[in-house]
């Protein structure tokens, strides 16, 4: 699998010319223009970012084979299930929404679905009762606030 | 005497209740962390660090509940080496050529407490290198001017790959890109707006927190679900009941003393690591008693040798990074990022203006070997019972954790989706064989190394030669670029010899 080095190292001095391209955009500071300013370490660096990635490019290394369709679906499943922790996490309160994610991530790693889910309800009971009580940091309640 | 007397401070510091009680609960994460494979130091240490900050620990008692998990991690990956002939961390991995053997023959408490005597002693002497050796190299560092500093920082990223690194190319690389990560903010010298995109969030910059608990907790857990390694590894062998004699005790005590000591020398130097100090002190060990021994069939030297070698090169690992502020490995790297995020500029200046923290740190070292020996030999029941866990239940914990580190830290959704974005990054790093821990180490000693290398050209009107001008420097440059050169030449040889010898 040399493709893997080949595209990376595309992708990778894309960003170098950009990032390069970048430092020369900063505006001019307030003393005036100077040999040395804000711009002379970044443009090094991109110096450096293009020549390795364009190196990569031509002489690539035989690199780990990637998963087929099937984990790819699966690590994208797993980004989505993060993600949805990420927004839930407020709305919904820490106990509830670790519960789901916890218990998801579980499941897609092979655990039968209410054992994984009674793992992501003990692991974030627990993790919230030591916060709240044992570190006293606050955690979101979510739907569980008492009123 | 002056050594003694900031010591005998640092015991003040470290054996004050609050302190201990940390460095205690840092020892059995430690362990734990260092005993279930797929939870490297590195990756433990940098979950730990938002809860530290998070907790509103003082500095020096975070630094010591980390260097005592740190500590800990050692101990802990020869549990899992001795058991279940799988190394929990990579230096760990010489420990099963002699350990699993050892428990196959019905001794696996003996080799788990032996080998937890010679970390200890391997420890110790090295602690003791590290105490002799850090101030000298501190005050000697005291004479840097920039330009010796900037070839430094070249010095540290050359060599982070190591001798046995593969390619020098995908290093330079990731350096590289640890160190533009670390141009984004605002620039301190003159108030520029740098690749911020008028975005609010990045004007501080990127929080190498939440990229180092991305790089590397989230990236492992995208890594296990592909790999599908969500069942328990199967313990081979039954834990007896620990019969040690007295006679076994005093024949590894001269191994493990010889081990520190190789372990310690293979620490301080740039780019050897953990991983060589195991090895060297095993390869050593083997070769001058091999012939009255039986190596690689359970020889208890077999085990105390790598296990001493790994905790003294773990100490000794500590010397650049506390006196230079140039870490040597990657956990050293999350260890240096914890004071940097309280504000510590690492380098030799610490040792005149946080005292109190360093001594405090490595007087922690020797306490907390102390308390890992005492809760190693008896203990090791539990840490047995939790390595069979099954990771499939273990890793969204894990991950849940470093998510609940970094959203105590900011209360930011941000934050959590920079996390992911670095956890995806991680990953396909590690797919390409680009290694991490320059990337961290770039983003770490960006702001410092930009900082050194505008000193020197604006003192000599934009002169790049200047860089290289001093004899000093020159040395620094010329070890950096051997640093380069080397693994490429020796590189391939070393991993073969390394590689093997597990294989048997």
């Amino acid at each position: 699998m040399k493709a893997t080095d080949r595209v990376l190292g595309i992708l990778l001095l894309v960003l170098a010319v950009a990032y390069g391209w970048g430092a020369t955009q900063f505006p001019v500071p307030f003393a005036g223009p100077e040999s040395v300013g804000p711009s002379t370490f970044p443009k090094a660096l991109a110096v450096i970012m293009g020549l390795c990635s364009l190196y990569l490019v031509v002489k690539p290394d035989e690199s780990q084979p990637w998963g087929g369709l099937r984990v790819l679906g699966e690590l994208g499943l797993a980004l989505t299930i993060l993600a949805a922790y990420i927004l839930l996490l407020e709305p919904f309160g820490f106990i509830p929404a670790t519960t789901l994610a916890v218990g998801a991530l579980c499941w897609r790693m092979g655990v039968r679905p209410l054992k994984a889910c009674m793992t992501g309800l003990l692991s974030g009971t627990s993790v919230f009762l030591l916060f709240t009580f044992g570190l006293e940091l606050a955690l979101p309640t979510g739907i569980l606030e008492l009123h | 005497m002056e050594v003694l007397h900031y010591l005998l401070e640092g015991f003040g510091t470290a054996l004050a209740p609050e302190n201990l009680m940390y460095a205690l609960i840092g020892c059995f994460l430690g362990t734990l962390i260092g005993a279930l494979p797929g939870l490297g130091p590195a990756n433990g240490v940098a979950i730990m660090i938002p809860l530290a900050f998070t907790l509103g620990l003082r500095p020096e008692t975070a630094l010591i509940m980390l260097t005592s998990v740190y500590a800990g991690a050692m101990y802990g990956g020869r549990i899992s080496s001795i058991l279940l002939n799988i190394p929990g961390d990579e230096p760990a991995m010489m420990t099963c050529l002699d350990g699993y053997p050892m428990a196959r023959k019905g001794k696996a408490a003996e080799a788990l407490a032996l080998s937890a005597l010679a970390s200890f002693i391997g420890s110790l002497v090295a602690t003791v290198g590290l105490i002799l050796l850090a101030p000298i190299l501190a005050r000697f560092a005291l004479s840097f001017g920039p330009a010796e500093y900037f070839a430094l920082f070249i010095l540290a990223f050359a060599t982070l790959g190591g001798v046995t690194g593969k390619n020098p190319v995908k290093s330079a690389l990731a350096a590289a890109i640890g160190l533009a990560i670390a141009t984004i903010g605002i620039d301190l010298s003159t108030g520029t707006q740098r690749y911020t995109f008028d975005v609010l969030e990045l004007f501080e910059g990127v929080d190498f927190i939440v990229a180092i608990v991305g790089l590397f907790a989230i990236s492992e857990l995208l890594l296990f679900i592909e790999d599908h390694h969500g069942s328990a590894p199967r313990a081979g062998v039954i834990v007896n009941r620990l019969a040690l004699s007295f006679r076994s005790v005093l024949q590894i005590l001269p191994t493990s003393i010889r081990g520190g000591l190789l372990g310690f020398i293979a620490g301080v130097l740039p780019g050897a690591g953990a991983s060589l100090g195991s090895f060297v002190s095993y390869t050593l060990e083997k070769k001058l008693v091999g012939a009255k021994g039986c190596f690689g069939e359970g020889d208890p030297r077999g085990v105390a040798a790598p296990e001493a070698g790994n905790n003294g090169a773990a100490s000794g690992a500590l010397v650049p990074m506390l006196t230079l502020g140039i870490p040597g490995s990657g956990t050293t790297a999350v260890l240096l990022a914890m004071l940097v995020s309280f504000n510590i500029t690492p380098g030799p200046m610490m040792f005149t203006q946080h005292a109190d923290i360093v001594w405090g740190v490595i007087a922690a070292l020797l306490v907390g070997n102390i308390l890992l020996l005492l809760l190693n030999i008896p203990l090791v029941g539990i840490f047995v019972k939790l390595l069979s866990v099954p990771p499939r239940y273990l890793m969204p914990v894990v991950t849940m954790v470093a998510f609940v580190g970094v959203y105590s830290i900011s209360h930011s959704a941000f934050d959590l989706f920079f996390m992911v974005a670095f956890g995806v990054l991680g990953y396909i790093f590690r797919k390409a064989d680009i290694p991490l821990v320059p990337v961290i180490l770039g983003m770490l000693l960006g702001p410092e190394m930009e900082k050194n290398l505008r000193h020197v050209l604006q003192i000599h009107d934009g002169d790049w030669t200047m860089l290289w001008d001093s004899g000093l420097s020159l040395g620094l440059w010329g070890v950096a670029l051997a640093g380069l050169v080397l693994p490429v030449l020796l590189g391939a040889r070393l991993r073969r010899r390394m590689r093997p010898s597990l294989q048997d």
